[in-house]
């Protein structure tokens, strides 16, 4: 059996060890590669960062605990910088799974940040409809939510004042990770009730999005991973994401080293084979 | 460090390292793990929805707020359950044809403006500026999303794959051309993807390895390394027990 014909036939599972160790390494000892700001991240950036004081700030978290490693530092960038900013901080979620880990990451930054609960922010939690849910909050918020996650009425928190529905969002972002998500939030808030949106994702659904980033549908989005990593350096608060990036880096790598090899050995196969 | 922190920190790496453990082959260790994953996700949502839809948004309302106009809606709802009963199956009928149409009578004109018409605008985008005071201006950058060259691009591309999915023509000729164009254009927007997709994939994957790092610490007990221990001694026994397999090569 010739090289090629070994190469071509190799275990899998040396492949995986192959991109364990690429992962692990950087994780273990970062390098600290760059990471340059890409527009579309600075777009929700730069809107947040334009935001008067006290203004309504909506943060809707759909995703659960498996999209968690990508979108989660998303969600602790975007608090923390809203926080900073001094915004009226609503927050809830469409999906019902990932209900527990939103009330988490809110209240655990909230904290960090030293915020108020009812004064400064607050957790609306989930309400069952979907796509529903978002009209229905256009029309009255109050009737979507008619008590927060901890169960007490909406209508009692100080950070509601003025707000009936969503024409009194000043700033919107969906941090999706499927349906209801992103688009949701386009299509049946933004289209319909005309507030400024931007929009997280994970890196799957990223080249989905772009059309809606284009077309200025979407002022802004954060894609994966990388996205977060992006607005972290953009806050100056380097997290989890910012230092995935050098592993991020490496496992690429070794992904187009292995693509380049495959190919090389096929072909040389096919060159002794005639 | 509160104790259900460092429960919770071992029970995390264990079902992490036996959902790993499907790398070296399939075995029962990553069955446990997997059954668990997807009986506490269902069981985590029904407890939710039973507690914000049942208790919160029908039951309280209706006791405590005398909202006796939500037994409509729930009366509704109840239709659905008679799917059950066979004879009485067809008055489900009446709440899906309820949910069906509403739901499109709410998707349609939204996506039709949202999508379609949105995207065809930004599509046909003028290639030419005729504001400012030098007249017809000319900004083609690649870098710019919103520059004439990058609306030449889109317009090439989606007029292309368009006609390579309008098979009423033959493609031979200037149609093979413009065919042959739509499949690059095709090419490069799955390679786009792909390369996210595996970008998110590894991104999972920094997510459960750094918190295997985070785990390892003294504070948890290390967790990471005693279970690593045990999960391998466990696949060593259970590869004993059993006759060896090759492989799996899927």
């Amino acid at each position: 059996m010739t090289l090629s014909e070994r190469m071509l036939q190799i275990d899998r599972r040396i492949i995986f060890l192959v991109i364990g160790l690429c992962t692990l390494l950087p994780l273990l000892y970062p390098v600290g590669l760059p990471i340059k700001i890409t527009s579309e991240v600075r777009g929700v950036y730069d809107h947040i960062e334009s935001l008067p004081e006290h203004s309504v700030f909506l943060l809707s978290i759909d995703f659960d605990p498996a999209s968690k490693p990508e979108l989660y530092p998303q969600a602790i960038a975007i608090l923390r910088h809203a926080f900073s900013k001094k915004l009226r901080v609503i927050t809830m979620t469409l999906w019902v799974s990932g209900t527990g880990m939103a009330d988490q990451l809110v209240t655990q930054v909230a904290r960090e940040m030293e915020k108020e609960y009812g004064k400064d922010y607050a957790f609306l939690g989930w309400s069952p409809g979907g796509q529903a849910v978002i009209i229905n909050m256009g029309q009255d918020l109050y009737s979507a939510f008619p008590s927060d996650y901890g169960g007490k009425p909406t209508k009692d928190l100080p950070i509601l004042d003025g707000v009936r529905n969503l024409k009194d969002v000043t700033y919107m972002v969906s941090l999706g990770a499927g349906k209801p998500g992103v688009e949701e939030w386009y299509v049946f808030g933004k289209d319909k009730y005309k507030f400024e949106m931007g929009g997280g994702c994970t890196g799957v659904m990223a080249p989905g999005l772009y059309p809606l980033l284009r077309s200025g549908q979407i002022n802004g989005l954060i894609g994966g991973l990388r996205g977060a990593a992006e607005y972290e350096s953009l806050i100056g608060q380097k997290g989890k994401a910012v230092a995935g990036m050098d592993a991020q880096s490496a496992t690429h790598m070794a992904i187009i080293v292995l693509v380049i090899m495959c190919n090389a050995f096929y072909f040389s196969l096919r060159q002794q084979r005639g | 460090m509160p104790f259900e922190l460092i429960v919770g920190a071992w029970v995390a790496t264990g079902l992490t390292l036996l959902i790993f453990t499907f790398l070296y082959k399939d075995n029962p260790l990553f069955k446990l793990a997997e059954h668990l994953y997807v009986g506490v996700s269902v069981g985590y949502i029904i407890v939710k929805t039973y507690d914000t839809v049942i208790v919160h948004l029908v039951v309280k309302p209706i006791v405590e707020n005398g909202e006796v106009a939500l037994l409509i809606p729930v009366a509704i709802g109840m239709l659905m359950l008679t799917r059950y009963v066979p004879k009485a199956a067809w008055m489900s009928r009446y709440a899906f044809a309820l949910i069906v149409g509403m739901g499109a009578g709410l998707a349609i004109p939204r996506t039709i403006s949202s999508f379609i018409l949105k995207q065809i605008e930004d599509t046909v985008r003028p290639l030419l500026s005729l504001t400012g005071p030098d007249g017809i201006t000319f900004s083609m950058d690649v870098l710019n999303p919103s520059s004439n060259l990058n609306a030449i691009i889109i317009l090439l591309g989606v007029s292309s794959v368009l006609f390579y999915f309008f098979f009423s023509i033959e493609h031979s000729g200037v149609g093979k051309a413009v065919a042959r164009t739509g499949i690059i254009f095709l090419m490069i927007s799955f390679g786009a993807a792909f390369g996210y997709t595996v970008m998110a994939r590894m991104s999972l994957l920094i997510g459960r390895l750094t918190d295997l790092i985070e785990f390892s610490d003294a504070s948890y007990g290390r967790p990471t390394i005693w279970l690593v221990i045990l999960i391998a001694g466990a696949l060593f026994v259970l590869a004993r027990r059993r006759p060896d397999h090759p492989p799996d090569r899927q």
